[in-house]
């Protein structure tokens, strides 16, 4: 078999807590089955581009679908961390396996974790998104593109955090401070166009926007020149966060 | 396999360093195929740094080594196919089951399925593990914990195996166990390279032993060797009633070849620390004569592996040819 799948298969059943992945996915289906159609009728029909409008119900659904991204990131530096409090990553690491594919493991188990969560979601919100849907070949592959590079950038966040961050307190509440933060700066729950300056400038450096808005551009067919710069900076800030994660664990003493 | 002739492991002047302090300092040592190679030190002295550096987690800052026949530094990964490794530190999925856990662990070192379910069912027999086999490894105690983890590392096969302290936390009847599962290993043509603080387990496993003191080797021999070497701290242990002790004790101090003398107020026995027990029974038979006193018992106290650790590492009675060259 495989060394990735191995190590991979070795990372979802050590590491992950079936409660806590069970909550993540909770957690995106309460935005879309209660305050979306809760707060639909107060919140007018809101534009996400190419001249077309939705409904608050719609445009937080697609928001929900996307928060999985975050929520699978996190995981990614959960598995690292667990593994440097027990041991496990010393005595992988003394195992027939490099610094590289254990990383690497991660990372797929993160993207796996990831997809799998977004299509449940995205399957639970479809009576919501319902005949609003307008995806051809291009849109799955922007949602896919948005899916991908989300699940990369927070990935490498997290990973970045767990190398940082030795006391189990600390590294929870700073990341979930930093993702609140994300989230709270972000197009998930509402557009940055009505915002205070200030969180409209960094709702247009965060990449869970980018994401959101590139989602939400697939799913609706509503691509415009300016998602296309979207999609753009969320690849180069993935990266830059990925490698800034890799640095990170090179440097991690054993 | 092994390579054919050659040491298991031959190390020169390997030495790391951690922000311009030496952990290990330039040692050097041999150990051959099917050997139990101890490797002793007090806390810190290097011996989990070297283990490291063996083992390819951490890069020497210089010198070489070939394990089985492979260059450490650019065979790392050949290397790490081949060894063993049980930490020092626990090493345990907290999320799985004794038996998941080494399910697991087979699965990552690519061992065939019903390879995997024959030998767990071995090893949990073996480490007696089948009361708690079902149970996650994060309510085991930290002894069974131990043992699953000595355990999980003979799911795979390997010619070469690093122990550090892996008898810590085990009652005496598990501890006896492992060492002696360990035994059976070698006789097998497992090589073992292993270090403990517990000197009776040292002396009951290993051939020859390493003592490290602050990153240098000071000796390499046999336990019987360095017992005989540096264990100089026999005794002549005796009884007799005297009424003033304390007096008696310091003329025994004074008797010729005698080096430190005690009284134990709870067993009325006198000891007298000695290199030369020989010389020293019949002056302390004389000194009872002349006090019109009974000896109603004397033996000698042979020296311990304990002792002899004690005198290189405390007293520094390592020569300079140990210091310089452990090989």
């Amino acid at each position: 078999m495989n060394v990735y799948v191995r190590l991979t298969y070795r990372n979802l059943r050590a590491n992950l807590d079936p409660i806590s992945l069970f909550f993540e996915f909770i957690f995106p289906i309460f935005f879309i089955f209660g305050q979306g159609p809760a707060l639909s009728g107060s919140v007018a029909p809101i534009a996400i581009g190419g001249g077309k409008f939705i409904s608050y119900a719609l445009f937080l659904a697609a928001g929900a679908v996307t928060l999985t991204v975050i929520n699978s990131g996190t995981n990614a530096g959960t598995q690292l961390w667990y593994d440097r409090k027990n041991g496990m990553f010393e005595q992988v690491l003394m195992g027939p396996f490099t610094r590289a594919e254990y990383l690497l493991s991660i990372v797929f188990a993160t993207l796996l974790i990831g997809i799998v969560s977004s299509l449940l979601v995205f399957g639970l919100a479809l009576p919501v998104l319902g005949g609003s849907l307008s995806m051809g070949l291009a849109g799955i592959a922007l949602t896919g593109v948005s899916l991908f590079f989300g699940t990369l950038f927070f990935g490498g966040l997290a990973l970045a955090l767990s190398v940082a961050l030795r006391s189990s307190e600390t590294f929870q509440i700073v990341s979930q401070f930093a993702f609140f933060i994300f989230l709270f700066t972000s197009t998930i729950f509402f557009p940055s166009n009505n915002a205070p300056e200030a969180i409209k400038v960094i709702s247009l450096l965060n990449p869970l926007t980018y994401a959101t808005d590139v989602f939400r551009a697939g799913l609706f067919g509503s691509y415009t020149s300016f998602v296309s710069i979207e999609m753009a900076a969320l690849a180069i800030e993935a990266v830059v966060m990925f490698s800034v994660a890799v640095v990170s664990f090179r440097r991690i003493r054993v | 396999m092994q390579e054919e002739g050659g040491p298991a492991i031959k190390v020169e002047g390997l030495t790391r360093d951690f922000g311009g302090k030496k952990a290990v300092d330039g040692v050097s040592f041999e150990v051959g195929k099917s050997e139990v190679f101890g490797f002793l030190g007090p806390n810190g002295a290097g011996k989990t740094t070297t283990i490291k550096m063996l083992t390819t987690l951490l890069p020497p800052t210089s010198g070489s080594a070939r394990l089985l026949g492979l260059d450490l530094k650019t065979e790392g990964r050949k290397i790490r196919e081949r060894i063993g490794v049980v930490q020092q530190q626990d090493s345990f999925d907290q999320g799985l089951s004794a038996e998941t856990s080494m399910e697991i662990y087979g699965l990552i070192w690519n061992v065939p399925r019903t390879e995997r379910r024959r030998r767990i069912d071995e090893l949990m027999k073996q480490f007696s593990m089948e009361e708690f086999r079902k149970k996650p490894t994060i309510d085991l105690s930290a002894g069974q914990r131990r043992r699953l983890q000595v355990a999980r590392e003979f799911i795979h096969d390997m010619d070469l195996l690093f122990l550090d302290e892996p008898t810590v936390g085990l009652d005496p009847i598990a501890r006896r166990g492992v060492l002696d599962f360990l035994k059976q290993k070698v006789k097998g043509g497992l090589t073992i390279f292993f270090t403990t603080h517990l000197l009776d387990e040292a002396e009951y496993l290993c051939d020859r032993i390493a003592i490290i003191n602050q990153g240098r080797i000071l000796e390499v021999d046999t336990p019987a060797n360095l017992k005989r070497r540096f264990g100089s701290a026999k005794a002549v242990e005796f009884r007799v009633d005297a009424r003033k002790p304390l007096e008696l004790l310091s003329r025994i101090e004074g008797l010729d070849g005698v080096t430190k003398a005690a009284f134990d107020d709870g067993t009325a026995i006198f000891r007298a620390s000695t290199a030369r027990p020989e010389k020293v029974i019949p002056e302390i038979y004389r000194l009872a004569d002349s006090e019109s006193l009974e000896v109603s018992s004397i033996y000698v106290a042979e020296a311990t592996l304990e002792d002899a650790f004690i005198s290189l590492v405390r007293d520094g009675a390592g020569g300079e040819e140990g210091r310089r060259d452990g090989s």
